[in-house]
């Protein structure tokens, strides 16, 4: 693995969702420190390619490298390099007064994949915790429920479970989901300068076509295979939209700056 | 000292009499570790929502029990075996037929209750046993009984202990567990596994249309007075355990049935928690004035750690 080598290398992959094709046969690879989204109408299999890569759904074909190590067919990866992963959901199923704290949760980031007995804890860990909390403004957040949280605070605590131990590759499955345009706009900047900071390499699902074309390097458009993909520029042009989305959806580009809420 | 009319034993001093027994004592360490047995696993079950599960493999356990009887052969060892094939089973059944969980278990279970019934009206002899069935003889606990829960209670509390990290992460999101490397159907499996053969072992001292009480009640307790994980696992086995003992020791002052006499201290127990709960939330003291904020500050922060 040289510092050129592409940290997720996609070959010929296929996904069957029960009797339906999800994906078909698709190609791509990520550069070490890019920004890359995936785009698609919904039903596209764009989480279907998300779960396939990160091994939590079988391929029916093709192959998947992550840091120039192999997929297994079941999923497997060296746990070296599955703790180089790190993945931000749409959502978290907490019920009311979940007995969880957002401290103990963004611990469980720390410890390493396997059995183990490492949440007891110990400095370095607490240590790791509150600095990963502050990095992402949830330090007065600690000992507050996670199910007691807003949803911008939720995400950002997710960012802090996957900035508490040092990453590689960060997979977000829309993860601004359910978020208003300011605190959306304020979660992209915070993942933007904690890429920065990590030298993660980043791959989101998205659906918000204006903070792709500002901040992703690199666009997949995928509805079943990938239908292009390239600078967004080259890959969000309106001819290429109405080729994914259809002949209605006419890209408008926001060119002002979005006001921050006082209240 | 007159006791009231509806207790039945009028003499707390003989409980110190039932006390200096053997059945009585290997029933409260029997309680003990069955209710804090139960409160440990129903802690991570709640969460799951997998509170139906119990419910159901309780009651489909009779039909385990009434083979053991039809086959001549102990019910207590019919019952492990049984429990785990349910559980295989149910597990198997949601991952192929695409149905929700709740559906099929109660398919399963009134589909095993059925028979269970049926082979029951077959074996004349037993029938005046179906009360301890139904509700547990916790007195009649033997210590082969109470080594086979002591080393569950241990195998549980060492497994659930190293995998609490991935039974976290699975309940939070199995997507997620899985990204950070957690086997979530191993874990899935290990754990309905577990608590199936959990279940089956408390049946005897708890009975079959209790044994849910045991995994619900204290973890549901617990979850209202803490908001950190260990702790809450913690409190709801010392719930279900304590509640356990004193439930026993009611029974023996007033001679009322066992099983029940510990589900409504349980309750009761919940019903406290819930008053703490509610008390630690609007105390004046730490209530906050409206219109101001306290950075970090919320209503789960007034609760008890």
């Amino acid at each position: 693995m040289t510092e050129h080598s592409p940290v997720l290398l996609v070959g010929g992959l296929s996904v069957r969702r029960g009797e339906r094709l999800a994906v078909e046969q698709v190609s791509f690879q990520l550069a070490r420190e890019t920004d890359t989204a995936l785009v698609g109408p919904n039903g596209a299999g764009k989480s279907s390619l998300v779960g396939a890569v990160l091994g939590l759904l079988p391929r029916s074909s093709g192959s998947v490298r992550i840091l120039g190590h192999a997929l297994g067919p079941a999923g497997e990866l060296p746990r070296s390099v599955r703790s180089q992963i790190a993945y931000l959901p749409q959502s978290l199923a907490l019920q009311g007064r979940f007995p969880l704290t957002v401290g103990e949760f963004v611990g469980f980031g720390v410890d390493p994949p396997g059995l183990s007995l490492a949440w007891l804890g110990n400095r370095r860990r607490t240590e790791a915790v509150l600095r990963a909390l502050e990095r992402t403004g949830c330090q007065d957040l600690a000992e507050r429920r996670l199910s007691a949280l807003s949803g911008g605070q939720l995400k950002r605590v997710l960012l802090a479970f996957c900035v508490v131990r040092p990453r590689q590759l960060l997979v977000l499955d829309e993860a601004q989901a359910g978020l208003d345009a300011p605190s959306s706009e304020r979660f992209q900047e915070l993942l933007l300068e904690l890429r920065r900071q990590e030298g993660w390499t980043v791959l989101q699902v998205s659906h918000d076509l204006e903070m792709v074309r500002r901040s992703c390097d690199q666009v997949l458009c995928l509805n079943q295979r990938l239908r292009c993909s390239g600078a967004p520029d080259h890959a969000l042009s309106a001819a290429r939209l109405a080729e994914l989305y259809g002949p209605n959806v006419v890209p408008y580009r926001h060119d002002h700056a979005v006001v921050p809420a006082h209240g | 000292m007159t006791m009231p009319w509806f207790l039945p034993m009028a003499d707390p001093s003989s409980l110190l009499v039932v006390l200096g027994q053997p059945f009585m004592q290997r029933a409260l360490l029997g309680g003990l570790l069955t209710g804090a047995l139960g409160g440990l696993l129903g802690s991570f079950a709640v969460l799951r929502q997998l509170s139906f599960f119990s419910d159901a493999l309780g009651h489909s356990a009779l039909l385990g029990i009434s083979l053991g009887i039809l086959l001549g052969i102990n019910p207590t060892l019919v019952l492990i075996p049984f429990a785990v094939l349910f559980a295989l089973l149910v597990n198997q059944l949601v991952a192929r037929s695409g149905l929700p969980a709740d559906a099929l278990l109660n398919i399963v279970y009134s589909t095993s209750l059925a028979f269970a019934v049926v082979a029951l009206s077959l074996v004349e002899t037993y029938r005046g046993g179906i009360q301890q069935l139904l509700f547990g003889d916790i007195l009649g606990i033997s210590w082969s009984d109470l080594s086979v829960i002591a080393v569950l209670l241990l195998v549980a509390l060492i497994y659930l202990a190293l995998s609490l990290r991935a039974q976290v992460l699975l309940t939070l999101n199995s997507d997620l567990a899985g990204a950070f490397g957690v086997g979530a159907s191993r874990h899935r499996l290990a754990f309905i596994v577990l608590l199936a053969v959990v279940v089956a072992v408390s049946i005897k001292a708890v009975g079959v249309l209790l044994i849910s009480a045991f995994v619900v009640i204290p973890a549901c307790g617990g979850r209202l007075v803490s908001r950190h994980f260990p702790l809450y696992a913690l409190i709801s086995a010392c719930l279900g355990g304590g509640c356990a003992l004193l439930g026993l020791l009611g029974s023996g002052l007033t001679n009322l049935p066992s099983g029940p006499c510990v589900v409504i201290v349980q309750f009761a127990g919940f019903l406290m928690a819930l008053l703490v709960s509610q008390t630690t939330r609007r105390s004046p003291a730490t209530a906050v004035p409206a219109g101001r904020h306290i950075p970090g500050g919320d209503r789960d922060a007034l609760e008890s750690r």
